[in-house]
């Protein structure tokens, strides 16, 4: 037993990871891909680049969403961090001001002479005299909904939000919601308002002095709206997170969702008829048939201080985006991850995957939805550093929830939004 | 001792209840993991399963290391609780038998550690980790769980060497025996479900541990199971089926841990001595 | 008996020198912290002296919280209580199945709070949960309700799941106490022709008594304290109702990355439960149950 006991502890002991290659430079790329099926995709990937480049060794360590904010910077500062991390917009400016970043602007200029990056994928990153990472998927909410059941309903699909509330209220019936909508303090509910001010002329909460313009008469409109559709939604849609939205979605207890994807819980979960799931731009306030939508640029963020680990960054950055192999990443969940490329968005590599071409119509009007996409905070071509914490407050949901759970006036709501982004800007 | 007949009713309907409570939403969650993915997510949900599946399983096991969770967890809680003993018995001993200067007011101190909000710790434990090269070690982890277990720890052993009866304890130290002899001779054997009762507390302080894993461990060859757990819930999906299975994953190891030893830590916790 | 400083210190030290590195040097860490003005976590700040203090102590959310801190504790403190008692209650009976019922109530409690959160996420839910169609089925609700929908029922749910990780775990600390109070004594009792209640008034109480004094004392630090379950399913909301301090102290610290704005409530959290914590043991000194 004792011997037992010392082996265990000389075990837990064992503090320094084994060196594979004794001349290989280690690099590693942290990710919040955390599914399983995620997590081998990006595994096969890397042992193809590991293989075909013996001078580098990458290896992945996924994390969480939840523990991500405090755990990077500790990291970082204890000197412990990636040497990648894939991540959004809103969280590079967290790092850049505890002075994690560089520039990495020729790096990107030479990809983007390659591959033609989107440009608004770039610009989410672009301020203060630099580019702060390389963007390599975007996501876009859209509305998911069956062809039979608004058929079924009479309905055609909603291009305005009166249209949207009427299709809510048709489909609100026993036993199933018109319209999921989560109202909850939390990353999904930012962008599902967001998505609703966008389409209400709403884009921008920074004037481009810097002074915030959250307040104004838009904003109240997408808010009040929103409220009015929350009665066709679940009761417990103000603890929602993406995934509740996706199970009601394929239970068929919501009629419809806005949502970036639904295609492998609709597959895999549901009724997985290709022909049958709808999928269309978010109605604009007038109908006006000018669709925006939120739109999310993850990139890669290059955290080493070394030369070399920066270089074999690079090198396992360049191969990603390779046509070949950047399908075969963007589908490591099918229809959630949109080429941020222009060869990449051609690529076979992409387009041969079978779940990809079973839903093929669903996935092409994704991308068309996503050529007007907009992130709150991004969208001047300044970047203010209070957004990250706008951002990790969840200023936008916890508005929300001022409205749909306080039951307070859309108007009072948003002004103490404004105060509320205005303390956190101190 | 007899009882009356309302009052057996009074008894069964409160064990009914309690069964319920606790055993409930267990048996949803393991019958629940056996479901198939429309089953689980169906508008009307059944109590018992109406199809069989071992997908989720399957999918578990072959993406995630659960196996590599499994032994991270138990040795952490093991060396946690091993390391706790080692620390609170002779601790435990001192402030129920040796006298010094201060010793209730250190022993107040030591309870008052509960008083800490255990997230104020968890910054500055990182730094003064990373400086000593702990952080993403199961060593950081051990550290972490013994603190947090072993002042509960020192007041439960304080109180089982408090049930033995003074005479036996006398009886030693008349033969002769040095403090240190009478703790390991007589003291411990006479408490031993006491201090497995006060093993299995810190074992599973350390097993159900979660915010200062999640932050201290970074690599995945070295999480503990409710962090490999958490990181199947996923973000943008919820694959409700892989969850329920994660969860009876999870489950299952303590409880043949306590299908062993649970009696133990009944019969230590209300006996503590041996009488 | 013969003093033995030494020998005493020998025994004491180590553990005392082990809690002093892993929490009270900690402490004191945020207490320097709370002086200067660091936001992320990472980059360095002034010092401004009481400053913080005197912001926090104006802030209107830190006083929700610690309302609803209060509250939490007293909540959790009845539930909780109530709950085990029942139970230790039960389980000191003699009946078939005893040993198995009091080995596998404690299930509750040796599952990690993250299988606790999920399960109970998963039942409570709209879609797929068990609780809805149930209370249905009963005829307690006419339609699903969101439990997490309003501040008070997250607050009361969360109330309820927290509850039912700790009732189990108390109630055998409370059945070792009940355990401890001699036979004899009832049937002293029953001779003397006393009802059951009376038993119950006259005997188990005042006995169980101090058991559930130092119960209740390290149950409210811990209760306070409670942060993963919480965190973990509502983040504090809705509408902010169930942010307690520990909840507002790693949104100040993680989410605005205000390091010494969190450093110093987690400080005045302390300082709150010290003062606590030191007037209820205190008072059990004086009571004299502790040897």
């Amino acid at each position: 037993m004792k011997i037992a006991l010392r082996t265990l502890l000389a075990t837990a002991m064992l503090t320094v990871p084994a060196t594979a290659f004794a001349d290989a430079v280690e690099i590693t790329l942290w990710h919040m891909e955390q599914p399983p099926h995620r997590v081998d995709r990006i595994q096969m990937l890397i042992d193809e680049f590991n293989a075909a480049n013996p001078d580098i060794v990458v290896s992945q360590e996924p994390q969480n969403w939840g523990e991500i904010y405090a755990k990077a910077p500790a990291a970082l500062a204890a000197g412990t961090g990636p040497d990648m991390l894939f991540a959004i917009p809103d969280f590079a400016p967290i790092l850049k001001e505890m002075g994690a970043l560089t520039s990495v602007e020729d790096f990107v200029a030479e990809l983007d002479a390659e591959h033609d990056f989107v440009d608004s994928t770039i610009e989410a990153y672009s301020y203060d005299d630099g580019v702060w990472a390389v963007p390599l998927y975007n996501m876009t909410l859209n509305l998911w909904y069956r062809k039979s059941v608004l058929e079924e309903a009479g309905l055609d699909v909603p291009t305005s939000w009166d249209e949207w509330r009427a299709a809510a209220e048709a489909l609100t019936t026993d036993g199933r919601f018109g319209m999921g909508l989560p109202a909850n303090r939390q990353l999904y509910t930012d962008q599902t308002i967001y998505s609703v001010m966008v389409n209400g002329g709403a884009s921008e909460i920074y004037s481009e002095d810097g002074s915030l313009r959250f307040d104004n008469e838009d904003t109240v409109a997408a808010y009040d709206f929103y409220n009015s559709m929350m009665e066709f939604s679940p009761p417990d849609a103000t603890s929602w997170t993406w995934g509740e939205a996706e199970a009601c979605f394929a239970s068929a207890s919501c009629g419809m969702i806005m949502q970036f994807t639904v295609i492998s819980t609709y597959e895999n979960q549901a009724e997985g008829d290709a022909s049958d799931l709808g999928v269309a731009a978010i109605p604009t306030r007038d109908g006006s048939g000018d669709n925006a939508t939120i739109a999310y640029a993850n990139a890669v963020l290059l955290l080493s201080q070394e030369e070399a680990e920066r270089e074999a960054s690079q090198e396992f950055i360049r191969f990603l985006l390779q046509p070949e192999n950047y399908g075969r990443f963007l589908n490591m969940e099918p229809g959630l991850f949109m080429p941020v490329t222009a060869d990449g968005a051609t690529a076979d590599s992409f387009w041969s995957d079978p779940v990809v071409q079973e839903y093929r119509d669903q996935i092409e009007t994704v991308i068309e939805n996503g050529q007007n996409g907009k992130l709150f905070g991004f969208t001047s071509g300044r970047v203010f550093p209070a957004i990250a914490s706008i951002s990790a407050q969840n200023v936008l949901a916890e508005t929300l929830q001022s409205v749909v759970v306080s039951d307070m006036d859309p108007a009072d709501a948003v002004e103490a939004g404004q105060a509320r982004m205005e303390d956190l800007s101190r | 001792m007899s009882r009356g007949r309302s009052w057996n009713l009074v008894l069964i309907a409160g064990l009914l209840f309690f069964a319920a409570l606790v055993g409930l939403p267990f048996w949803w969650v393991i019958s629940g993991s056996f479901k198939i993915p429309q089953e689980i997510i169906a508008r009307i949900p059944t109590l018992f399963p109406q199809s069989f599946t071992l997908e989720h399983y399957q999918k578990l096991l072959s993406s995630s290391d659960y196996g590599t969770y499994l032994v991270n967890s138990l040795v952490v809680s093991s060396l946690s609780a091993f390391i706790t003993l080692l620390l609170a018995i002779p601790a435990g001993y001192a402030f129920f038998r040796l006298e010094f200067k201060g010793r209730e007011t250190y022993y107040r101190i030591i309870l008052l550690a509960y008083a800490f909000p255990s997230i104020v710790v968890l910054i500055p434990l990182f730094g003064m980790f990373a400086k000593a090269g702990l952080v993403d070690t199961r060593l950081a982890l051990i550290i972490v769980n013994v603190a947090f277990a072993l002042p509960f720890a020192i007041w439960m052993l304080r109180s089982f060497f408090a049930s033995i009866p003074k005479e036996i304890e006398e009886a030693a130290r008349l033969d002769g025996g040095p403090p240190l002899t009478v703790l390991w001779r007589i003291m411990i054997p006479l408490t031993a479900p006491g201090i497995a009762a006060v093993a299995i507390f810190a074992f599973v302080t350390s097993w159900t541990e979660y915010v200062f894993a999640s932050v201290m461990i970074l690599s995945d060859a070295r999480r503990t199971i409710p962090v490999g757990f958490s990181g199947i819930i996923g973000q943008y999906q919820v694959d409700w089926g892989l969850l329920l299975a994660g969860a009876s994953l999870a489950i299952l190891p303590v409880v043949i841990v306590f299908a062993f030893i649970g009696r133990w830590f009944v019969t230590g916790l209300t006996e503590g001595a041996v009488k | 008996m013969a003093r033995k400083p030494i020998l005493a210190f020998a025994f004491v030290a180590p553990a005392l020198l082990f809690l002093a590195a892993t929490l009270a040097w900690p402490l004191v860490s945020a207490f320097v912290l709370s002086l200067q003005n660091v936001r992320g976590i990472g980059t360095s700040g002034q010092w401004v002296g009481l400053e913080n203090y005197r912001f926090i102590l104006t802030y209107a959310a830190f006083w929700e919280s610690a309302g609803l801190s209060l509250i939490w504790v007293l909540a959790n403190a009845v539930v909780q209580t109530l709950l085990a008692l029942a139970a230790a209650l039960i389980l000191h009976q003699k009946f078939p199945g005893v040993r198995i019922a009091r080995t596998w109530i404690i299930l509750t409690w040796i599952v990690p709070t993250v299988v606790v959160v999920m399960i109970w996420r998963w039942l409570f839910s709209t879609s797929g949960g068990m609780i809805n169609p149930l209370l249905i089925q009963l005829g307690i609700l006419d339609r699903p309700v969101g439990f997490f929908a309003t501040p008070e029922s997250a607050f009361a749910t969360l109330v309820f799941i927290n509850s039912w990780r700790w009732f189990p775990f108390i109630a055998l600390m409370m059945l070792a106490g009940l355990s401890r109070i001699p036979t004899e004594l009832y049937e002293a009792a029953r001779i003397d022709g006393a009802s059951a209640f009376k038993r119950f008034t006259r005997i188990t109480w005042p006995l169980l008594a101090p058991t559930l004094t130092v119960l209740l004392i390290i149950g409210t630090l811990l209760s306070f304290n409670v942060f993963d379950i919480i965190w973990l399913m509502t983040q504090g909301g809705p509408a902010g109702g169930t942010r307690t301090l520990p909840i507002l102290i790693y949104e100040t610290a993680f989410r605005s990355y205000r390091m010494s704005e969190a450093a110093t409530i987690a400080v005045l959290a302390t300082v709150l439960l010290m003062a606590f914590a030191v007037l209820a043991t205190r008072s059990l000194a004086r009571s004299g149950d502790e040897r």
